[in-house]
């Protein structure tokens, strides 16, 4: 019995060891928090699948994109209006059915496959104290810039990527027809924009729509009347070549894929960053609520 | 005809790489894209230089006398293990200062001026200690014998000897601050951080050398003032550089 369990170890083992080599997959994950859920969860289910996963998040969006077309990084996260604009160039207004035909089609030249999108659209949007926003009378970003050109002071918190990004901060201005000088404008990380925001030190905040912290700090999001933000679905992308070489990985993905939705997500995104619960522990309870461990 | 010597033709060498540079960067529009970025780098280097002002002032107002007690006889039991505390304090990495200072003291310019000056106050009080340790003990006899006070000591013979190795402390820590302001704009008093790490985050690397390559020439620029300093206040007869 003993020797037979042995064999039988030892050839699970070897076995392990071969696909291990066939079914490497390098996860990436940008440098936020929904993010590093995502690759968190992405590592442990593929892990639990018997992938051998190894995780790298923490990037900036232009980094991750540009590792993943040199073929450093095998699958991450993307939303589709950021591949639209900011990697294809396009500055069409598209719905959100098209942008994601469009950019599959577009990425599909560069060997990077999407799967199939989450119902979850996490777009950037421009967040305001719900009492401070109420007390100016603005509730959308026309009405923000009309504040801004009636010369309220009004200071703004940015992140470094958004300010620069060509679907950003200055063709949001440009859309909105509004000029905020320089020194009105802070960058920070991600993360610091909503204690900035929260604390009084800026009156408008650039936030995640699915971030947890809009509703535990009272903010308000400001309504985009002139839809300038194109649809942001989050979708899992994957190059061809690691498809190719495992068969099974995309059907896997997709019941990833379908079980993300703006509440989901910005449950999870809360659960973080204002619960203080470990980003790996939230994944991990995610996916076992969903039986996926 | 002068025959150029070694370092003669290695300065000559020097010039001609650089007059090439020039030439390439003006041909490629390198230096076009630098220029576009001109008003984000004038605004951001002022907010650098303001940030390291600050802290670096309040740094060396508080590290002199501090060094300077903790030099004093009476303190000699405790000095020991003062410098050793500030000799591990010396070890933690700024970025887990700036960290540390943001839980409580919120985010912006306060906590990033608090950072930088516990990042620069080591330094300086180490090098003013030592410096003052280091007074050759002849000297400060003499001093005693033609009936001297402490305080007359302190001022006429030990800092004055001292001041050297001071300033020595100054500038590596106005360098070490200016280094790492750029760290500050994490959590968020901006600086050219900004530009460095945007840069870093859009995979953009003109913006990324345009944060970093003033930040350099700060650093490159305020070591030598205060060198200049150093050069000028430092009393002749106990002045290495002038001897």
């Amino acid at each position: 019995m003993k020797t037979l369990m042995t064999l039988l170890t030892g050839a699970a083992l070897a076995g392990s060891l071969t696909t291990a080599q066939a079914n490497e997959i390098v996860v990436g994950g940008k440098n936020f928090t929904e993010q590093q859920i995502l690759a968190s969860m992405t590592s442990q289910y593929l892990d639990a699948l018997g992938y051998d996963v190894e995780k790298r998040s923490g990037m900036g969006s232009a980094v991750l994109r540009q590792a993943q077309e040199n073929g450093q990084i095998d699958l991450y996260w993307e939303y589709t209006g950021t591949s639209l604009i900011n990697y294809n160039d396009v500055t069409e207004r598209l719905s959100p059915d098209e942008t994601y035909s469009r950019v599959k089609e577009l990425d599909a030249e560069k060997g990077l496959v999407w799967l199939e999108p989450s119902e979850a659209n996490n777009t950037y949007a421009l967040a305001m104290r719900e009492a401070d926003a109420e007390e100016r009378g603005i509730e959308s970003l026309s009405d923000l810039s009309q504040a801004v050109n009636d010369g309220e002071a009004l200071t703004f918190a940015l992140n470094a990527e958004f300010y620069a990004r060509e679907d950003g901060w200055r063709p949001l201005q440009q859309a909105y027809d509004f000029r905020v000088g320089r020194g009105d404008v802070k960058r920070m990380d991600s993360g610091l924009v909503y204690q900035a925001l929260r604390d009084g030190q800026v009156e408008v905040g650039l936030v995640f729509a699915t971030d947890g912290r809009i509703p535990a700090f009272d903010f308000r999001v400001l309504e985009d009347d002139q839809a300038y933000f194109p649809a942001y679905a989050l979708t899992p992308v994957v190059r061809e070549e690691t498809l190719e070489a495992n068969p099974e990985l995309a059907e896997q993905m997709n019941a990833l894929s379908g079980l993300l939705t703006d509440a989901t997500m910005s449950r999870l995104n809360a659960r973080v960053d204002v619960e203080k619960v470990t980003i790996e522990r939230v994944a991990e309870t995610f996916l076992e609520e969903h039986d996926l461990l | 005809m002068p025959t150029l010597n070694l370092s003669g033709a290695l300065r000559l060498l020097v010039l001609v790489a650089v007059f090439l540079a020039g030439i390439w960067s003006q041909s490629s529009g390198v230096i076009d894209d630098f220029l576009f970025y001109l008003p984000d780098i004038q605004f951001l280097a002022v907010q650098h230089l303001w940030l390291t002002a600050v802290s670096g002032s309040l740094a060396i107002l508080v590290a002199i006398p501090l060094g300077t007690l903790l030099s004093r006889p009476s303190m000699a039991r405790v000095a020991e293990s003062a410098m050793q505390v500030l000799n591990v304090g010396t070890t933690i990495p700024t970025l887990a200062v700036l960290a540390l200072s943001m839980s409580f003291l919120g985010i912006g310019t306060v906590p990033a001026v608090f950072g930088l000056f516990v990042a620069t106050l080591l330094p300086i009080t180490r090098n003013t200690y030592t410096g003052l340790k280091g007074v050759s003990p002849a000297l400060m006899e003499a001093a005693a014998g033609i009936g001297m006070s402490p305080a007359q000591r302190l001022l006429k013979v030990e800092l004055p000897n001292a001041l050297y190795v001071i300033f020595a402390g100054i500038r590596t820590a106005l360098a070490i601050n200016i280094g790492t302001v750029p760290l500050a704009f994490l959590i968020g008093a901006g600086g050219l951080g900004e530009l460095i790490f945007t840069g870093i985050d859009l995979y953009d690397p003109v913006m990324m050398l345009s944060g970093a390559i003033p930040t350099a020439l700060l650093a490159v620029v305020v070591d030598m003032l205060v060198a200049i300093t150093a050069f000028l206040v430092v009393p002749r007869g106990v002045n290495p550089s002038r001897a």
